[in-house]
């Protein structure tokens, strides 16, 4: 074999993996004879190669652990049930049209036509009725807790319209739970995150085609619960108000072209600190980040890095958190995601890519703080590969730059032959489009 | 990429059943009637296949059935026309049973087996800007605009119940406006013994659909201009419209109008049990998906391009007719008499075949010569050969004649 085949053959090898996931996302899920076939020669294949990982359904008992359970209050009194829930479905008059194009959709600008909303009103013994209502606004006296003490919290999850036609939601127990750790820490009412999630599917069955029917479009679900006690006191609120509203999707950046985003580093600003709130998701925690987007932006970058502390660690990218790709002293391959320290948001995407990547073994795994001047020590010795944030709602978004007292640093995520980023990528779409069967992802019909 | 048009679960459901080889499901539900006829047998490229058994599926209970009303946002026919057949060829109606309704900007749409030209006056319509369009279950020609609602009930094929259908619509016209319609055996609703609605239906494994029309305020004049029939004599096999005297609801109740039609007729849908004409009142309608907009662009349902550019198609519109004869009377003039004769063109696929001449005392046919053999048949192209025969004299066409003879 001439050098020249030998060098062909070698791109061949590296990238068949490439291959074979482009020929198995070109054919739609048929149940062929022949595509079950190609399926199981491309499974066997990936098997004999050792340069590729596997996705298995069973998700290793080691790494796993069923979110703990919450613990009520003694005197928050009943909880709502899903069986009690009553519809009032949208007349076609109050229907909102559907856009041409993704173009028009932005993020979350449009909304679909329902709503789910729970009242908590302690007086009347507890968690009230559930109800499912046209998208309507909310009245409120204006003393109402939320207006003056932000006593509100939020999450964050995707409903995605897999290859069968089946719409699906992403480990929502997680979703639940970290509401409900959220709740405690607010003054307000806890609930049964089972129960919620039941009538959240209801919700989306009605407005069930507002999700495109293609494979790549999703719907944001925001749940949202507010305290409305309707005096000033700095206390717990005894009413408060558990809704829903969805939003379809497209692209939540605008990214440059390649598809990567620039960050602003200023170690000015700090997004949380020890004993705060940082690691719950209250919108009080991004009013003041605001401000500081806008600087980035006028700064010409995307985003902002969050650092923390006299070694300015990296706590945070925007909205998402951060992991880091790079090549330890000892030679070895290393994902690096800052620990749940109390300062970083305990998200479910960084939850997801930790347990797959451990599963996988083909790199070390670890959770430990980064700081810049780590990331620029790696930088100059060419040992960092990779860095980029994961959230619901981009998955991955990778990072090629990052302006830090007032120096770019060119980071090659996107010059990687085969990007780890990608890969998690793929394996977490392929779940929550329902590609691969897995147990994180949740049918709701 | 190439975009197949993805399985739903019920026809997943379906192919693991039978096993075996079975090629695209989507092509294979053919049948299309317009009276509940027996599918017709299977094309002959299927029977070099061996067809396996169908299996029908266990029927899914009533409790299980969730329904839902779209709203087309669109009034082009064309996209409506590949939205419905999206929806019967990728939809998963096992447990949602879906009523579409949509209405179109002024068109004439005749059915898969019609001939257009027995049914409209073509080049008028194009003069007009009434689009011409071809649907894909059998039946009649109708006029549409917008004061026309159009209805589609989809349905797994076992659940295809058409007087359930037609029920729902006589249903919601008393409940909303007190008008009493009755069903007759042609299964059109007539008000007052006039023709309300039309109906057609398609079909296939693993769905099927039924769709009618309701004239609430259609342009009665516009409608019968347009499906007056060019002045020629057509010999056909094609379906022929039986036509009936119609009317709109307006006339009938002054206050009926297309969206409170479409509101009326969603909720009677929504309230009523899905197998049974039971009526539930605001607690069924509580436990449905109710109502949504649909926008029928390649954004929302990939794949729908390709279809309203075939529905769209010459090849599809004029080229789908079955083959037949036009005939027509020429007057030539010769020098010492006049000839009757009549021109008789064979038209197959919408393109011009046979050309000939018949002459008024015999039977025989002579053919014709003429570069507008081939073309598309059109109200241009026959003037064009009536246009060159009228030029040739008497003697010579009796010369020619007996020449040949």
């Amino acid at each position: 074999m001439t050098t020249k085949m030998a060098i062909n053959a070698k791109d061949i090898f590296r990238n068949q993996h490439r291959l074979i996931r482009f020929i198995a996302q070109s054919i739609r899920l048929c149940s062929n004879q022949s595509l079950k076939a190609a399926q199981a020669a491309q499974q066997q294949q990936q098997q004999k190669s050792a340069a590729d990982f596997q996705i298995t359904a069973s998700v290793d008992a080691q790494y796993t652990s069923a979110p703990e359970p919450v613990k009520h209050d003694k005197d928050l009194g009943h909880q709502f049930r899903a069986s009690q829930l009553s519809v009032r479905l949208a007349a076609p008059e109050q229907l909102q049209p559907k856009p041409d194009n993704d173009g028009e959709l932005g993020f979350g600008r449009l909304f679909t036509d329902h709503m789910l909303k729970i009242y908590y009103h302690k007086s009347l013994g507890g968690w009230q009725r559930p109800e499912i209502t046209p998208l309507e606004n909310l009245v409120m006296h204006p003393a109402a807790k939320v207006l003056h003490y932000a006593v509100e919290l939020f999450e964050g999850m995707k409903a995605y319209r897999g290859v069968d036609g089946k719409i699906r939601i992403f480990r929502p127990d997680m979703n639940m739970n970290r509401m409900n750790l959220a709740a405690q820490r607010s003054g307000l009412p806890t609930f049964e995150g089972k129960e919620f999630v039941q009538c959240l599917s209801r919700l989306i069955s009605i407005d069930s085609e507002w999700v495109p029917h293609t494979d790549t479009a999703s719907l944001y679900i925001r749940p949202t619960l507010i305290g409305i006690d309707p005096t000033l006191g700095v206390a717990s609120s005894d009413s408060a108000l558990l809704y829903t509203i969805l939003s379809p999707v497209g692209s939540y950046f605008k990214t440059g072209s390649s598809g990567a985003v620039s960050l602003l580093a200023d170690p000015s600003y700090v997004r949380a600190w020890p004993g705060g709130v940082g690691n719950r998701k209250m919108g009080s925690n991004y009013a003041p980040t605001i401000n500081v987007q806008k600087e980035a932006a006028a700064r010409g970058l995307q985003q902002v890095l969050w650092l923390y502390g006299e070694d300015h660690q990296l706590t945070e990218v925007g909205t998402m958190n951060i992991f880091m790709f790079y090549v330890n002293d000892q030679g070895e391959q290393v994902l690096v995601t800052p620990p749940l320290s109390g300062l970083i948001l305990p998200g479910i995407t960084r939850d997801s890519i930790l347990r797959m990547t451990r599963q996988w073994g083909k790199f070390k795994v670890s959770e430990a703080t980064i700081t810049m001047p780590m990331v620029c020590e790696l930088l100059n010795q060419g040992r960092l590969l990779e860095l980029f944030g994961a959230g619901t709602a981009c998955v991955v978004s990778p990072v090629n730059r990052i302006n830090y007292l007032g120096q770019d640093l060119y980071i090659p995520t996107m010059e990687q032959e085969k990007p780890v980023h990608e890969l998690i990528r793929e394996s977490l779409t392929d779940i929550q489009y329902g590609r691969v069967d897995h147990p994180w992802s949740v049918v709701i019909d | 990429m190439s975009r197949l048009l993805r399985r739903n679960s019920s026809q997943l459901r379906l192919l693991l059943s039978s096993g075996g080889q079975v090629t695209r499901l989507a092509s294979s539900s053919s049948s299309s009637s317009s009276s509940g006829e027996v599918e017709p047998p299977t094309s002959t490229a299927q029977q070099e296949i061996r067809k396996p058994k169908r299996q029908t599926p266990p029927l899914v209970p009533d409790s299980e059935i969730k329904k839902s009303v779209f709203i087309s946002q669109s009034s082009d026919v064309f996209t409506n026309l590949a939205l419905e057949d999206w929806l019967y060829k990728n939809f998963d109606f096992s447990h949602h049973h879906v009523l579409l309704l949509w209405a179109n900007d002024p068109c004439v749409v005749i059915g898969r087996h019609q001939n257009p030209f027995t049914e409209a006056n073509v080049s008028r319509l194009v003069e007009r800007g009434i689009t011409l369009a071809r649907r894909n279950s059998g039946g009649g020609a109708v006029y549409h605009d917008l004061g026309n609602l159009n209805c589609t009930f989809f349905s797994p094929r076992e659940r295809y119940d058409r007087k359930y259908n037609l029920n729902i619509v006589t249903r919601a016209l008393f409940r909303e406006w007190a008008i009493k319609a009755e069903i007759n055996d042609r299964d059109d609703i007539v008000v007052m013994d006039k023709k309300i609605s039309g109906t057609a239906a398609k079909l296939g494994h693993p769905n099927s659909y039924h769709h009618c029309t309701i004239l609430a305020s259609a342009n009665k004049l516009h409608l019968g201009e347009s499906l007056v029939k060019e002045p020629a004599n057509y010999i056909s096999r094609a379906t022929a419209s039986v036509p009936s005297p119609i009317r709109n609801l307006v006339d009938v109740n002054r206050t009926v109008s297309v969206p409170q039609l479409r509101s009326a007729v969603g909720y009677e849908y929504l309230r009523t049990a899905a197998t049974s004409l039971e009526d539930g009142g605001n607690t069924q309608t509580m436990k449905q998906r109710g109502f949504q907009l649909i926008n029928p662009t390649e954004k929302w349902f990939p794949g729908i391009e390709e279809l309203r550019s075939n529905y769209s198609s010459w090849d599809w519109v004029i080229g789908k007719t079955p083959k037949f004869t036009v005939q027509k009377d020429l007057d030539v003039k010769g020098d010492d008499q006049d000839m009757k004769l009549k021109l008789s063109v064979e038209v197959e696929a919408g393109l011009m075949k046979e050309i000939g001449i018949q002459l008024p005392q015999s039977d025989q046919l002579v053919p014709v010569v003429t570069p507008l053999q081939g073309k598309p048949y059109n109200e241009e192209n026959l003037n064009g050969i009536v246009g060159a025969l009228k030029l040739v004299s008497a003697s010579n066409v009796k010369q020619a004649i007996n020449g040949s003879a």
